[in-house]
This record gives structure tokens, sequence and C-alpha cells, in this order.
């Protein structure tokens, strides 16, 4: 009867995960200015956090449109989070220290909250959906 | 409504019972309005006033009488307001004040006011109040009259029977008898007894309103003094 | 003559019995007394079902009618009107199985069942209004929930006058607002003790004294509940500031969760590499 849709939006779950990808994943990325060794890698390690992020939101919000479940989403962009996440530390690790933890811990939430977000936001379908 | 129902037929003992109170009060006929009022609630007003003011039967009878004389003057029916309550009400609380005055006056005159106290007799024990006795009165006398309006109907047109069998059933004390009972009594089919008695009761009701409607001043009234006397 | 009391009360009781010879109903026994008129049980001979009859007491205007062109589940089907021989009108319709509001309350539902109670009124409400019908005596008196949880209301376009004084709009000229007040009132009576002051604050707003300022139609209240339940923000309740971040956070609890999750992560990986 009633349907709680979160502002009505009329952009699809795959726009939905790319965007939000691209943003957390920036942030994300953001925060390694913390960590003071990190600071003069800061540009190139956002935009690496940022397309790990939008490839994360591509499929999360790919298996959003075929799924619709929160908590399978959150699983499913936890996983993929922590798998990309693992990705880029492995790369990381060929060149220097290892930052495993550091990496995929906050990649593995990140992924879950995009997960989850691409879950709620965005259409299923191509056309535009009327608001209920 | 049948041929049955017209009033004011063999007699004409009530003319303008079909009129309301206001009517009868705007076209002149206040002292027709008077009677049927007295008729109504005489007794009403008599038990009241002994519960409510613990007066001895001969005291009562005066204050009655009194009241019915002296206090209905003309304009006691025009300064009726319908919207503020039934006319019952109305002239219940009219009572009060007059045997209040007349209570007073008396007290006056015998200094200290010891005032005759006579233990209600004939009326039970007052486990209703005075308001609640002056308004079961008021229905008795409604359906006493209705009774005797719909016995002089029945000796009008002729159905006696249908009376006969109306008052050994729904006028009986106590155990009533049978449909059957009744049907082997009189000599008729057990469904004439439940026609009779339903015509009967129809009739009765019929009277029960026009009495009713001759102490009301409109179909509201008539209607909300209706659901009193039903529930 | 003199009449005693129990002839006198057995006389009151069969005047008002309706006569039914002649109709194909047969009287069972007094149901209860609604607005216009003293509801009976009967039985319908010819499609041998009880059926409720509704004797009204004098004419009014075509009450059944009125009744009869409402099609709704929340609205009892009339199924046949006529006068009895002794001049009242009467209609029958459907017998209905169940509990009265305020009895029905006595069982101590939940909040969303007493919402979904609202609801239903509101919606029968909201579907006499747009055919023109008001109901004018809306009380708890007059809500039946029936055996499978359907609800009814009962006792439409009654005259003004005789609505019940605590459930009935201050004003004379009724319309529309009035039953907005009804309902309003109906929805401060289901509401337990305990109860959520924007819930208190939707009837209070539908029971304010001037018209104008009630919600302007059924649908406008019955969206302020929903919103409720939502869990977003009742136009009729301004929030405090607390409150309304509790309920944010209420609403968007896993999100918040998620974050704090990421927070935490963050936190512990920066004093573990102190260590």
């Amino acid at each position: 009867m009633r349907n709680s849709m979160v502002g009505g939006s009329t952009m699809n779950k795959i726009v939905a995960g790319l965007l939000f990808g691209l943003l957390l994943g920036a942030l994300d990325g953001a925060t390694a200015w913390f960590y003071p060794e990190a600071r003069p890698m800061l540009t190139s390690i956002m935009i690496g956090s940022s397309i790990k992020g939008m490839i994360v939101g591509l499929f999360s919000g790919w298996f959003a449109r075929k799924v619709q479940s929160t908590a399978w989403g959150i699983v499913v962009g936890s996983a993929l989070g922590l798998l990309f996440a693992f990705l880029v530390a492995a790369m990381d690790a060929t060149k220097g220290k290892p930052h495993y933890l550091e990496i995929m811990l906050p990649g593995f939430v990140v992924g879950a909250i995009i997960g989850f977000l691409t879950q709620r936001i965005g259409t299923r379908h191509l056309a535009k959906q009327r608001t209920p | 409504m049948d041929a049955d129902t017209a009033i004011g037929g063999p007699g004409d003992r009530f003319p303008s019972t079909r009129l309301s109170l206001i009517e009868a009060t705007a076209s002149g006929l206040s002292s027709e309005a008077l009677d049927r009022v007295i008729t109504i609630y005489w007794k009403p007003v008599y038990r009241f006033i002994r519960l409510k003011f613990h007066k001895n039967n001969e005291d009562a009878k005066d204050l009655t009488q009194g009241f019915f004389t002296t206090a209905l003057e003309r304009d006691f029916f025009t300064r009726f307001d319908p919207e503020k309550a039934s006319f019952r009400t109305y002239l219940r609380m009219a009572v009060e004040r007059f045997a209040a005055n007349q209570h007073a006056a008396a007290s006056r005159q015998k200094r200290g006011g010891d005032i005759e106290f006579e233990t209600v007799g004939e009326q039970a024990v007052p486990t209703e109040s005075p308001e609640q006795v002056f308004e079961r009165e008021w229905q008795r006398q409604l359906f006493c009259l209705a009774v005797d309006d719909l016995r002089a109907h029945s000796e009008g047109c002729g159905k006696q029977l249908e009376f006969q069998i109306f008052q050994a059933y729904d006028l009986a004390e106590g155990e009533r008898p049978s449909y059957a009972e009744l049907a082997s009594q009189y000599g008729v089919p057990e469904t004439s007894v439940t026609n009779y008695l339903a015509w009967a009761r129809r009739m009765m009701r019929s009277f029960v309103m026009e009495r009713l409607r001759g102490t009301t001043a409109g179909w509201r009234e008539l209607r909300d003094e209706m659901r009193r006397v039903w529930s | 003559m003199e009449l005693g009391d129990s002839v006198l009360d057995h006389l009151r009781r069969v005047a008002a019995l309706p006569d039914l010879s002649g109709t194909r109903y047969e009287l069972e026994g007094e149901i209860g007394r609604g607005g216009m008129g003293i509801v009976y049980a009967a039985r319908d001979r010819v499609l041998d079902r009880r059926v409720a009859l509704k004797v009204l007491d004098l004419t009014p205007a075509g009450e059944a009618q009125l009744i009869a062109a409402l099609e709704h589940p929340a609205i009892v089907p009339v199924y046949e009107a006529g006068t009895l021989p002794d001049g009242r009108e009467f209609y029958a319709m459907k017998l209905i199985r169940g509990a009265r509001l305020d009895r029905y309350l006595a069982a101590q539902p939940n909040l969303p069942e007493r919402l979904r109670l609202i609801w239903r009124v509101g919606e029968a409400l909201a579907y006499a209004h747009s055919h023109g019908v008001i109901h004018r005596d809306l009380k708890p008196q007059n809500v039946m929930v029936g055996e499978f949880g359907e609800v009814y209301v009962m006792d439409w376009g009654v005259t003004a006058i005789a609505g019940t004084p605590a459930f009935r709009a201050p004003e004379i000229l009724l319309d529309q607002r009035s039953d907005i007040y009804g309902l309003g009132a109906l929805l401060r009576f289901v509401l337990p003790d305990p109860n959520p002051p924007a819930l208190r604050a939707i009837a209070a707003k539908a029971m304010s004294a001037d018209p104008a300022a009630r919600y302007p139609e059924v649908p406008a209240l019955l969206a302020e509940i929903e919103r409720f339940e939502q869990g977003v923000a009742v136009e009729a309740w301004p929030e405090p500031l607390w409150h309304r971040l509790r309920r944010f956070a209420s609403r968007n609890a896993v999100l918040l969760w998620l974050l704090a999750a990421y927070t935490f992560a963050k936190f512990l990986i920066f004093f573990l590499r102190k260590f």
C-alpha cells in the first residue's frame, strides 16, 4: 500500500552506484591525509580509491537491479569492497611496506555502504518510474 | 395507516389531540392544552411533591391543585422554550419553584418552620429520586390513558375480543398465559392471537404518541420524548 | 385504572417492537439503539439468514436510500427498505458479527492495529464525502470490527442535533469538517495511554474549535498518519530538535551504523599503527 522511496529519484541504480562509489571512494582516499607518509601521494590515492569505489558501485548497482534485498546488497558490496581493496593493497605491497589492514578494512566497510545505498536509492528499470 | 387509527372517532373525546402543544396555545386553545397537561401530569406532579417535599396526602393534593390552577397562567406555555429542555422537565421545574415558594411562605408563618413530616406511605422505599418518580409516573399515566383510548376505540369499532386478549396477555400482572392457552380460552387460532396482539400494540403505540404529541412542542421533542418512553 | 410497574415496563417494551407482519422478516430481538432508531435482529424467511433491521422513529429524509447508494467495504450493505404497518420506516441490512470499537479496544491491540482501524474509518469517510454523504455522528459506538477484522462504520446521515456531545463538533452547521472532527476524536479515543505526541497533535488539529483550522479533507488527515508511520515529520506537530534527530537516526539506522563502523575502523587502524 504505502511505498517509502527516498526522494523518488529517477536515476537508475547503476548510475547511482557509480556516483556513490566515486564520492565515497574519493572521501575514503582523502582520509589518507591523516597519515603523513601517505600525504605526498594523496592525489593518486584519491584517484585510485575513486576508481575502486566506482567499480564496486557499478557491480553493486547491477546486483541491486537483479536482487532487491538490503542485507544481500550489503554483503555483496562489502565482499566486492574487500576484493578490490585487496587488489589495491597487493599492488601497493609490491612498492614497499604492505598496508593490507589500512586499505582492506575501510574498503570493506565502504563497500558495505555502497552496497546499502544502491539497494535503497535509484530505480531498477530503465524507464522513468512514476512516484508512488 | 389504516382507517382504524382515525382518532376522534366515536365520542370525539379529544378533538384537538393532533395539535402539538405550541400549536394549541397559538390558536388560543390554551385551556384545552391545560386539560391535556392535567390529564397526564396530575398524578406525576402529586407523587413528585409528596416525595420531594415530604408532604402528606392532603397537603400534596392541595399543592398539586394549587399548582395547576394558580401557577399555570396563560403565559406558562408561551414561556416554554423547547430548545432548552423538554416540556416535561420545564413543568417539573415549575412545580419545584411553586412548591418551594409555598413551603417558604408556610415556614415563614410558622416561626421556626416545624413542617409536618410524614413518611411516604404508598410509594415504596425511595430507591428512586423524586425526579425519577416523576418521570416514571408520567410514563405510567401516558400508558394508562393510551390503554383507555384503546379500550374505547375497540368498543367503538367492534374489536372487543382483540382488546380482551390484549388485556389478558399484555396487561397481566405476574405470569402471562401462553398464546396456546389464550387461543383455546377465546376460541380462536393461535395465529389470530399473534395478530390481535400485534394490532393492539400497534394501536396502543399510536395512542401513546398522540397523547405525547399533545404535551410536546414539536416533532423533535416528540421523538426525543418517545425515546425516553421506550428506553 | 392503574398499571403496575412490571406491566408498565412490559408495555413500554412491546410498544416499541416493530410489527413485522406482511414483511419477510421474523423478529428475534433487540440489538441496540442507533442514531434515529432501534436496531433489531431478525430472520429473513425467504433467504433463511439473519439480518439487522433498523426501525426509524419518525420519518427522516430517506436515510435508507442514502446508505444504499454507498458501496464500500466499510459501509454496511442495505438489503431492503420498506414501511411497517404502523407507519414506521425500516431497512434491512447485513447483520454484523463482531465487536463495537470500544469493546474491541478492551483486548489491548497494538498501535499499528489501532491506526489501521482509524485508517479504515477514514477511507469510508473519504468515500462517502466524495459521494456527498456526511456521517455527522461519528463515535466509537458507531464503529464495529467484524469477525474477520474488517471495519464497519454505521449509522450514517443522522441529523445534527442527535450527535453525541463528546464526539460532536461545536459548530451548528455541519459539513465535511465535522466528520474530520469526529475522526480526530476517534483517533484520540483509540490512542493508548503512553502515546506519541505526533498522533496527539494530529488528533488535536482535527479537533480544532475553528473548522477552518482542521484538515480540509479526510485524505489530508490520513496522509498525516501515514507520514507518522513512515517516520517522517508530521505537519501538525512541530517536533523539538532532539526528537527530529532521534527520528532521523531510527529511519537511517543502518546507514549510521555503517558510517560508525567506518569511523571505528579508521580510528582502530590509526591507533594500531602506533604499536
